[in-house]
């Protein structure tokens, strides 16, 4: 028996625009789960979602939707696609606009109006949905392009800056919608500038800067990976001085900071062996860390020092 | 998507196009344009008696040929694509399931109906309001009304198609090129729809024996039979609404 097609995947794919390139040389999978898609502005992200969505075609390479070439018509059964543009039927009804483009994925009106209704409700939009759409804050139209994006119950959700505009009550709404997603199996592609919540909410990552794919997998995954940066951590117990002199002598630690009595901030290699030790050391000691933190495992931390890399390979 | 679940999502964009042009600002100027005619036509009308002659002269082929057919037609025409281009909403119709021919096929065919609805609709009136004369003229001149409005419209979608000012530039060859060409010597007036449109009026009011001078004397104007007319204007309103078509099903809108 053969497998089912992966859900998205991007195969040795190049995107020029005349003599300027817009992608290069991308191979990637998207499957269930959140994916974040992170870049500068000009990385190449809009042109990797447009290919997703079958707005663009690939010069080189394919992009492929459940085995369907993304540009077809098959493989957009599978995408919801929220844009990052503020522009919808300024005329229409938030219900009437949902209900439209639901009627474009061929529903009868019946079946689009209950999968509006449903949608409207799951956005939290169901009571304000009958106001012309020129009417509403910026807040509530990204929650009609939610909706429109998830009415046809896609396999794919491809988000392009959902949480610009939205408060922040209404952003954990989102994110728990995002999350929600992702738990019933789909997969979810969050482009976003606002990289603190790439930390919590995303199970992998994809890093893209000028046109090139420099990075993906799970955040955890990508530090490992930069040995170059040594991992800062701070570790908050009662002896810190007396701790700080126990770790000094292992190799992996290169440097450590006693940031107040009982405060370390330590630089240490390779992160996944110096763990074990650590906790031996602690064990063997007897010391009582109240608190580990990584500080420079953040997505943000994380792109800086990918960035780096890209910019001084050396 | 099934069958018929493409042909009712391509109604249903039909006639969300359609309710979108017919309640667009190209009404309000459609209908501007038709008082300042139909006030032109009742001020020539009321002054003496008129022919048929006359009316098909001075008012179709001088102010409805020249000025109403092209103005009604790119009005709706040109903004098929080019509106939602504009309005950064074609990216709704790109990713959604139903294939881009039938995406064209419905705004297209969205653009047809009021066009056609402005351009008979105009002339109905116009006729009327030009008295006996122009109730003599209608049954002759509505079939070139039609066959150029068809023609008209199939070419300001490909505008639509390739260009996001389309209006702008249809604009300018309705009213430019399309006059310019048109009234050229030999046989380069063949490359205008105009040409076609008076060469089937020409052939079809003979009866009124229409004194043709200037640029419209038979010598200078060249003109070709109305059934050859009829013929190329049906062929070109085909190739132009396949062109766009092709064209929008190839093209690559970037910035939608």
């Amino acid at each position: 028996m053969t497998s089912p097609p992966p859900l998205c995947e991007f195969r040795s794919v190049c995107k020029w625009y005349g003599p300027v390139i817009g992608l290069n040389d991308v191979s990637l999978r998207i499957d269930a789960g959140i994916t974040g898609l992170v870049g500068h502005n000009g990385a190449g992200k809009s042109t990797l979602i447009k290919l997703l969505t079958g707005q663009l075609r690939p010069s080189l390479g394919s992009v492929r939707i459940r085995g369907h070439r993304a540009w077809s018509s098959a493989a957009k059964r599978h995408i919801g696609y929220c844009p990052d543009l503020d522009a919808m039927y300024e005329e229409m009804s938030g219900r009437a606009f949902v209900e439209a483009l639901a009627r474009l994925h061929g529903y009868s009106r019946r079946e689009a109006r209950e999968r509006t209704d449903c949608q409207l409700a799951r956005v939290g939009m169901a009571d304000r949905a009958t106001r012309p759409l020129r009417t509403y804050s910026k807040g509530m139209r990204q929650r009609i392009k939610l909706a429109q994006a998830l009415v046809h119950d896609p396999d794919l959700v491809v988000l392009d800056e959902p949480l610009n505009g939205v408060d922040p009550v209404g952003r954990t709404e989102l994110l728990q919608l995002f999350r929600g997603l992702a738990d019933q199996g789909k997969a979810v592609l969050v482009s976003s500038h606002i990289l603190d919540e790439m930390d919590t909410l995303a199970d992998q990552i994809v890093f893209v800067c000028r046109g090139r794919l420099i990075a993906s997998g799970s955040l955890a995954e990508i530090r490992a990976m930069l040995d170059r940066f040594p991992l800062k951590i701070r570790v908050t117990a009662p002896d810190a001085r007396r701790l700080a002199h126990a770790l000094l002598p292992l190799e992996l630690v290169r440097s450590v900071e006693l940031a107040s009595p009982d405060e370390l901030v330590l630089e240490v290699e390779r992160a996944t062996e110096f763990f074990p030790h650590f906790n031996s050391i602690v064990a063997r000691d007897g010391f009582d860390p109240e608190r580990l933190e990584v500080l420079d495992a953040s997505t943000e931390a994380v792109f800086e020092y990918l960035m780096r890399t890209v910019t001084h390979p050396w | 998507m099934p069958l018929m679940g493409t042909l009712r999502a391509t109604w249903h964009l039909f006639v969300v196009s359609l309710l979108r042009l017919v309640r667009s600002r190209q009404t309000a100027v459609s209908l501007l344009l038709l008082a300042f005619a139909a006030l032109a036509v009742i001020a020539w009308s009321i002054r003496r008696e008129r022919t048929p002659a006359q009316f098909t002269e001075e008012i179709f082929l001088t102010l409805y040929t020249s000025l109403l057919v092209p103005i009604f037609c790119l009005c709706y025409g040109t903004v098929g694509v080019a509106s939602d281009r504009e309005e950064q909403t074609l990216v709704y119709l790109l990713v959604s399931p139903l294939p881009r021919p039938f995406v064209y096929l419905a705004k297209t065919a969205a653009a047809f109906v009021p066009s056609l609805a402005w351009t008979l609709g105009s002339l109905a009136l116009l006729c009327w309001l030009g008295g006996a004369a122009g109730r003599k003229v209608w049954p002759v001149v509505w079939p070139a009304s039609l066959f150029a409005s068809l023609a008209f419209v199939s070419l300001f979608s490909v505008f639509s198609v390739l260009f996001r000012r389309a209006t702008v530039l249809a604009l300018t060859y309705a009213l430019f090129l399309e006059a310019l060409v048109g009234n050229l010597p030999g046989i380069a007036k063949r490359m205008a729809i105009s040409f076609y449109m008076r060469c089937l009026v020409f052939d079809s009011a003979e009866q009124f024996q229409l004194s043709l001078r200037g640029l419209f004397q038979p010598e200078v104007f060249l003109p070709i039979p109305g059934s050859t007319a009829q013929n190329v204007l049906l062929i070109a309103s085909a190739s132009l609404l396949l062109f766009g078509l092709v064209v929008f099903c190839l093209r690559e809108y970037a910035s939608a």
